[in-house]
């Protein structure tokens, strides 16, 4: 499957005079997808993102933004057509927040009325009120105000989106809260995002990919769970030891989620022989209206497969499906189990979670 | 008292003179401010690209600001001859350093994040200079076009001794008849015009405030 490519650098360095602040750096960032840069500061990740709309311009090799390079086009209309936030937000105080989110329209003459409307548009798309459109930013808190940078990004519609640590200057809560919305807002939109960030925790979050870099080089590059298998010795120290539960937060349990469970309907026997009941160490029992009455260690069954009621251990507190791995893992571990029910509040039993299958997703056999 | 109604008397006999005389006073001061803005701000905006470049510029404008205003109309006279042109002149000049040194001040104390942004989203240098350094340098900019009104205001007086004829020829005429009414008639228009200033052109500021937040 081929798919099509929005960003893409060749060999990009720049230089100022000596110093190589970007040193050869390759990748390509397909369409719809969000791209994470990280490194320690001063490591060329935000210089990388700027040569990219070319507020920096690069000294050498290709950029090509939507199969063009970019050294053949208006900087102007390419800055316009990609959205730009920046962690200093940069709203401009002389203006209301409607002019704020319209300014890009402002910029390439549209008429008043179609600002006005794309304007009120967007204000909602990123949860703020409409009445805030005739504020100025200085009456808006931090957080809002970045709700509103992202809205004037997305004002003119482009398929890019460039962010140089946009929620770095908010408190961690708003932050999460910042990064949640984005997710949000992702699925909806589809936009290519390319992210900077110094947060390894916000790269597990919100990239499909991360690229990480090291004075001027991309070291490692591939998605999160590619990142924390990674060997490199940089690799391992920037990101941490608790990497890997922090990119299990990041994957929705439905992913180990098993539907296919071995079941047995109340009152009947369990057939031994049957091919499902391979890899289990349960079989759960299933009541007349389709929901579970509780399970029954294998090794606990006669060796006809009957069984009596009192045999018939409850299900454990089940979890929902919207949680997470780690979660799940979590779950597991307090429960002493290897398993988890997950049980849905409107549609009943959903599956069941094995330990097995977490652990198959770091050894890739699973995705 | 009687002293007062004295001087109200004298006043009134004089009138139509002080009229005249402010009224050319005043347009002489606007001329001076408005000339001076206008060179100054843009060479202002020009030399905030170049800093270096352009503490020289705002150097020699220092320089030509400590010169006594008497000094500068009596070096201006033998090129431009007497009246108002030698006077305008002098006030423009004066305009120079407060206008040149706050618009810079102004434009480099944009907010730099304000700046990349409005330029990443696609802003022409020309886009960038109306809608966001020159709105967000207009309080330090209009700050000093109010200094120098008023200053303006009161260097006009001097200019009375080229021929000018503004309200300095009053009070000029007072001091050497040693007449206080005659030196008050010029003084109290004088100052009521350099309040006036003032106070009109934090009107103009509020004006301009909302006009360009709201283009």
């Amino acid at each position: 499957m081929t798919r099509e490519i929005s960003v893409e650098l060749q060999k990009v360095s720049k230089l100022y005079g000596q110093d190589k602040v970007v040193d050869e750096v390759s990748f390509t960032v397909e369409k719809g997808e969000v791209f994470v840069m990280i490194g320690p500061s001063g490591c060329g990740k935000t210089t990388t993102l700027k040569m990219i709309n070319q507020l920096i311009p690069h000294s050498s090799g290709n950029i090509l933004v939507n199969g063009t390079d970019v050294a053949e086009l208006d900087v102007v209309e390419l800055r316009r057509s990609i959205g730009y936030v920046i962690q200093y937000i940069g709203l401009l105080p002389h203006l209301t927040i409607q002019e704020n989110i319209a300014f890009v329209l402002k910029l390439t003459k549209h008429p008043k009325k179609m600002q006005k409307d794309r304007a009120e548009e967007l204000i909602e798309t990123v949860g703020l009120p409409l009445n805030y459109l005739n504020r100025y930013p200085r009456e808006l808190s931090g957080g809002q105000q970045q709700r509103v940078g992202v809205a004037r990004a997305l004002a003119a519609n482009p398929d890019i989106l460039l962010m140089d640590e946009p929620f770095g200057a908010v408190d961690p809560l708003t932050r999460e809260q910042l990064q949640n919305e984005l997710l949000r807002l992702q699925e909806s939109i589809q936009k290519t995002i390319v992210f900077v960030t110094h947060d390894m925790q916000e790269a597990f979050k919100v990239g499909n990919r991360i690229g990480i870099l090291r004075q001027g080089k991309l070291v490692c590059l591939g998605t999160p769970m590619e990142i924390v298998k990674s060997d490199d010795e940089f690799v391992k120290n920037f990101i941490g030891q608790g990497a890997l539960f922090e990119v299990f937060d990041t994957i929705p349990v439905t992913r180990v989620l098993q539907k296919d469970f071995p079941t047995a309907r109340y009152d009947q026997k369990v057939d031994l022989q049957a091919e499902e009941l391979e890899d289990w160490e349960n079989v759960f029992i299933i009541d007349s209206d389709d929901s579970c009455k509780g399970y029954i260690p294998l090794s606990s069954l006669n060796s006809d497969g009957s069984y009596t009621a009192d045999q018939i251990i409850p299900l454990p507190k089940a979890s929902s499906p919207d949680i997470s791995v780690k979660l799940a893992v979590q779950e597991m571990l307090w429960g002493g189990r290897t398993w988890l029910p997950i049980v849905d509040e409107k549609s009943g039993f959903k599956g069941i979670v094995q330990f097995r299958s977490c652990a198959g997703l770091v050894a890739g056999d699973r995705r | 008292m009687e002293g007062v109604i004295g001087f109200f008397q004298y006043f009134w006999d004089i009138r139509e003179m002080v009229f005249v005389l402010t009224v050319r006073h005043a347009w002489m001061a606007l001329a001076g401010v408005a000339l001076g803005t206008l060179t100054a701000v843009p060479i202002g905006i020009l030399i905030s690209r170049k800093p270096r470049a352009g503490n020289v510029v705002i150097d020699l404008a220092g320089m030509l600001y400590t010169i006594p205003s008497l000094a500068l109309l009596g070096f201006l006279l033998p090129f431009m001859g007497l009246g108002w042109l030698p006077t305008i002149t002098a006030l423009v000049i004066y305009s120079w350093l407060p206008v040149l040194r706050n618009t810079v001040t102004g434009i480099l104390g944009v907010d730099p994040a304000a700046k990349e942004a409005a330029k990443g989203m696609g802003a022409t240098p020309y886009q960038l200079l109306i809608n966001v350094e020159l709105p967000m340098a207009l309080p330090v900019i209009m700050a000093a076009i109010r200094t120098v009104a008023v200053l303006t205001v009161g260097i006009t007086v001097m200019g009375a001794l080229v021929g000018a004829r503004g309200l300095g020829e009053l009070i000029f005429q007072g001091i050497s008849m040693m007449n206080n009414w005659t030196i008050l008639a010029g003084t109290i228009p004088v100052s009521i015009m350099a309040l006036l200033f003032d106070y009109l052109l934090g009107r103009l500021e509020r004006r301009l405030k909302v006009v360009t937040s709201s283009a």
